[in-house]
């Protein structure tokens, strides 16, 4: 599977930032090592990031950087821990636009907690919330991915992974891979949505910042 | 974290072996050799110095030789003499006189110094000043600013040179990418910058430059190319 990329070139012009920042970042481990990618072009060896992914950073870091210290930043978006801490009650999560006001409503119920969320419920409500907005899913599809998520992602251990959505015959299932992942189905089946949970989690922090 | 006061001192004065471990001041005249990962606050040698694992200090001080099997780590670094890191150097200010030798990827906020290096991987830095006596080496270079010059040399060294390569006080590197370049007697597949001075002695295949370039007249550039607006 050929992802999203972005030279380095074109992510500078595209964010108007310089090379001393992005280098200056990489350094404070503001972007992680793994994201830039070196390929051979015609023009030589150049550089690529995953293009939503550091878009997204880039976009967390800019708007965060006048307020914190980039080691202060460097904290809260690269590694997980400071979020893990974090909850948020049903309201907050309604306000920043996280989470609908349909979804919280419907599946905002967690069984074992109050109207408090941490990292990884809100994340799976994101998740869920976003494939309904985008009229991807119906509810009882939600509701069953929101069982699926809950009770199969802790094994990721943190790890990225990709959510495959299809539907064959009118019955339709979720598949969970680790990323990246590429599927290969039978005629029949439809790949109805496909979304990496990386690129929520990074939307996800931007939000939360 | 253990509270400094209570880490002890290691202080080896002639030939001496030792343990790694935490320790508050580290104190090598002579011979050292550490045989593990070694932490401490403080860090002088002077003379010839072993550290078989990874060295982190806060102050790094050190005269003579060093040679590190691991990564190294510190806030400040003065070094005189040559060195030899088998990891990565990472780092917040590190002064140079002398040669050093790193195989992994070098970063650091500012690098001044006089003399050689020679970084396997890439070599990142708020800051780079550097004057060469001998022969600078880099992988890929991604700064904010560096500014490379030639030392003056005397006679005997650049007689040295024409007998030994690794005299010859030049810069060669894959590609240097940064805000601010000035560059002097540096070899270059690729040159990327904001403003780019390109003094003399250069040979460089590509110079990308966003708003200023200037080019000395005794250096020759494959292909240049102004890009944004």
């Amino acid at each position: 599977m050929e992802e999203d990329l972005i030279s380095k070139k074109d992510l500078l012009d595209l964010t108007g930032i310089s090379y001393g920042q992005l280098y200056r970042w990489k350094r404070k481990q503001l972007i992680p090592e793994d994201w830039f990618i070196r390929k051979s072009t015609f023009t030589g060896q150049e550089t690529f990031f995953p293009k939503k992914l550091i878009l997204a950073r880039v976009h967390n870091i800019l708007n965060l950087k006048d307020d914190l210290s980039l080691d202060d930043l460097a904290g809260k978006l690269s590694d997980n821990f400071s979020f893990s801490t974090l909850t948020l009650s049903a309201e907050m999560a309604l306000e920043r636009n996280i989470v609908s006001n349909v979804t919280m409503n419907k599946f905002g119920e967690w069984p074992g907690v109050g109207r408090e969320y941490n990292f990884d419920q809100l994340l799976h409500l994101y998740t869920v919330d976003s494939l309904l907005g985008n009229g991807e899913i119906n509810l009882e599809e939600a509701d069953l991915l929101l069982q699926t998520l809950r009770l199969r992602t802790p094994r990721f251990e943190g790890k990225n992974y990709d959510l495959f959505f299809i539907r064959k015959m009118g019955v339709s299932s979720f598949i969970l891979a680790p990323s990246p992942a590429e599927l290969l189905f039978d005629e029949g089946v439809r790949l109805v949505t496909k979304v990496s949970l990386g690129d929520l989690i990074e939307q996800l922090k931007g939000k939360l910042t | 974290m253990m509270n400094k006061n209570q880490l002890p001192d290691m202080i080896i004065s002639g030939v001496s072996d030792a343990a790694g471990g935490s320790y508050d001041q580290v104190i090598i005249d002579g011979v050292g050799r550490i045989k593990g990962a070694v932490t401490s606050r403080v860090f002088r040698g002077n003379g010839n110095i072993h550290v078989m694992g990874d060295l982190a200090a806060e102050e790094l001080d050190c005269n003579g030789t060093m040679n590190v099997r691991g990564n190294i780590s510190f806030d400040t670094m003065r070094a005189d003499g040559m060195f030899k890191v088998k990891g990565a150097l990472r780092g917040e200010r590190f002064n140079l006189n002398g040669l050093i030798n790193i195989q992994g990827n070098c970063e650091l906020e500012e690098f001044k110094g006089e003399g050689g290096f020679t970084i396997d991987g890439l070599l990142s830095a708020g800051h780079v000043d550097f004057q060469l006596q001998g022969s600078g080496k880099a992988r890929e270079i991604g700064v904010e600013s560096i500014v490379i010059l030639q030392a003056n040399i005397g006679v005997w060294s650049k007689l040295w040179s024409g007998i030994f390569p690794t005299f010859k006080p030049e810069l060669v590197t894959g590609t240097i990418e940064g805000d601010h370049i000035n560059l002097e007697y540096t070899t270059a597949e690729i040159v990327r910058g904001n403003t780019v001075i390109i003094g003399p002695g250069c040979k460089i295949g590509l110079v990308e430059y966003r708003s200023e370039l200037s080019v000395h007249p005794a250096s020759v550039i494959g292909k240049e190319e102004k890009i944004g607006g």
